[in-house]
């Protein structure tokens, strides 16, 4: 799963029927210069698909490919991103070289 | 598959089910060099213990992941599934 | 899924047979503005979908991609990687909203 923060949301004027009551989520997917604290360059957003309430805020593990329609299964959905997880923490060191620079 | 240094941890109380009790490894896949970062930073379900600092082989396969959380409905995609006591790998060497 | 908006139509007379009777469109994906995050920006990318809800040109759409495309009852047989699940409504980051469809 890639980690990401839910920026927004996204709602829809027509959808496929197995998307019929979604919540959509709009993330910002997080690369380890984004953890290192270096904000300059950030990944393409993502539309996320939440079972879980995430807010604005929330930091998400969000699974990717195939495997984001398995809660559904044995039904069909097509899905290719699903919040995992709404982290409570996440902790880490960051190699020397990826910290942003100062001055 | 890939081989990646684990550098963290992360913890949720809300969370699909299929993932209770499970650790989550904050996983950075490394290239030839044992430097270079391949992707952006990976979470991965982690049963064999696994360390902060730590080489670790993590792989992809839904199918396993679903096997070793008993679930067919889990999202989880990524898992370690080895950590190399010995390796001929550069920068572990 | 990310965020696209449809750029253009596609007819073929020539296709592999499963694609019979499917229609595609040409879209581009969209992403927020790195400059102003109030605005969705084109990413400059091109690729063609598959429509399941009868998306026109100009409108913003939902995709979703990879095998996952495949996982609604009208695409399970076709050789594709991409489709439009959905008709985007509005698209709201923070407080703002980015993007309103018109009425």
């Amino acid at each position: 799963m890639r980690i990401g923060d839910v920026i927004g949301s996204v709602t829809l004027n027509r959808w496929h029927p197995a998307l019929a009551g979604a919540a959509l989520k709009i993330v910002a997917p997080l690369s380890w210069e984004n953890l290192a604290g270096d904000f300059e360059r950030r990944l393409e957003e993502i539309v996320v698909l939440d079972e879980l309430g995430a807010g604005v805020g929330c930091r998400l593990a969000v699974s990717e490919g195939r495997e984001a329609a398995m809660p559904f299964y044995p039904e069909v959905k097509p899905i290719d991103a699903y919040n995992g997880a709404i982290l409570d923490t996440l902790e880490y060191e960051i190699p020397e070289h990826l910290k942003p620079k100062r001055g | 598959m890939y081989l990646g240094r684990i550098m963290g941890n992360a913890t949720a109380t809300i969370k699909h089910p299929s993932m209770k009790g499970t650790r989550l490894l904050l996983v950075m896949a490394l290239q030839a060099d044992g430097k270079t970062i391949e992707g952006d930073p990976i979470l991965v379900i982690d049963q064999l213990g696994a360390r902060k600092g730590e080489l670790v082989v993590i792989t992809s396969d839904g199918i396993g992941a679903r096997e070793m959380l008993n679930d067919k409905q889990s999202p989880v995609r990524w898992s370690a599934i080895a950590l190399p006591d010995q390796t001929t790998w550069g920068p572990a060497h | 899924m990310f965020i696209a908006q449809v750029t253009g139509s596609l007819v073929a007379t020539q296709k592999v047979g499963a694609m019979k009777g499917f229609k595609m469109l040409v879209v581009e994906p969209y992403r927020l503005d790195p400059q102003n995050r109030n605005q969705l920006a084109p990413s400059g990318r091109s690729l063609v979908a598959v429509d399941t809800i009868g998306a026109g040109e100009g409108e913003f759409v939902l995709i979703t991609q990879g095998s996952s495309a495949r996982l609604t009852p009208e695409t399970k047989n076709l050789p594709i990687d991409t489709v439009i699940v959905g008709i985007i409504d509005s698209v709201n980051v923070g407080n703002a909203t980015v993007y309103q469809k018109d009425q």
